[in-house]
């Protein structure tokens, strides 16, 4: 089996505007350590990751896209070469809607056994996605923490 | 050692004093923890229970580390579950990590046996809890679904 990481958190939201907050630049850049993601948004369209000073931090593809409800990247990491040799990981979000919030469910998998990126993110989608609920639930993000990779 | 094990990281716009507060008395538990509250006097070596609201007890064990606002540990037992009380004692550990205006919690609970099902059932048990925890102490109001003690439960 290929190392995976999991994450569900429970925001006090709707779909739709989950779905923006994760789709959308100005929305990502309050919660994701100031980087945002470049894509169309249709399956088979490239994706990336873009740290704020522009250089691409993660590369890739949308796999599958079905709004609200779930998204599928495939993703590379970009600026560490040790990282980069180790090929592709898949992401998957997956959102949920229940009574009075909604549950998000990330999971990022190696393509291959024993994936380095893997062990690495998961700190990074703690905090990410700890700031992505505060932003929704109180209008403020939370400010970056602990120095994210980069 | 083979064992389970699940771990579970939020951060939280609080004092490290509020959230070790609201992880442990009644009067935040019985909110954001579907009405249970801990029976326990916080010390070294004291007995700890988990009470579910109509009386009995959910889980019991121990406090293994107690170190205000930073860290405490507890050995939990299930009680009212067979196929879970028989597992024996699992531990659970909280960390809390200030940074600026944010605390790092960081809940550990572990087993030494594979498979486990008491582990099995707090991993779907702690995320939802721990968001209504945040969304209590960041917005004055905890996630309507852990209000209260499931019917039937």
């Amino acid at each position: 089996m290929n190392e995976s990481f999991v994450y569900v958190t429970y925001i006090r939201t709707t779909p739709e505007n989950l779905w923006n907050a994760l789709t959308h630049r100005e929305f990502n850049k309050k919660f994701w350590f100031g980087m945002h993601q470049e894509c169309d948004w249709k399956k088979g369209a490239p994706w990336k990751l873009v740290f704020s000073d522009g250089r691409v931090a993660d590369a890739g593809e949308v796999l599958e896209i079905e709004p609200p409800k779930s998204l599928v990247l495939r993703w590379r990491n970009e600026f560490d070469p040790e990282l980069n040799s180790e090929g592709y990981t898949q992401c998957r979000m997956t959102i949920e809607p229940e009574e009075g919030r909604v549950k998000l469910t990330v999971r990022h998998e190696g393509e291959k056994p024993g994936h380095k990126l893997i062990p690495k993110v998961s700190n990074g989608w703690a905090q990410v996605l700890s700031s992505l609920k505060s932003l929704l639930e109180t209008g403020e993000a939370l400010p970056r923490t602990e120095a994210a990779k980069g | 050692m083979a064992g389970s094990k699940f771990v579970y990281v939020t951060f939280i716009r609080t004092t490290p004093e509020k959230l070790f507060d609201a992880l442990r008395k009644p009067e935040f538990t019985s909110i954001w923890w579907c009405e249970c509250w801990q029976d326990c006097d916080w010390k070294k070596g004291s007995s700890w229970k988990l009470m579910i609201p109509d009386g009995r007890v959910g889980d019991f064990g121990e406090v293994l580390e107690y170190d205000p606002p930073r860290r405490f540990a507890v050995t939990w037992q299930n009680e009212f579950k067979p196929e879970m009380k028989v597992e024996g004692a699992s531990r659970a550990t909280f960390e809390l990590e200030q940074m600026g205006d944010t605390v790092k919690l960081t809940v550990t609970h572990e087993i030494d046996r594979e498979n486990s099902r008491l582990i099995e059932g707090v991993s779907g048990g702690w995320p939802p809890l721990l968001a209504s925890l945040k969304s209590l102490l960041e917005t004055g109001d905890a996630l309507e679904m852990t209000k209260k003690w499931p019917k039937g439960a």
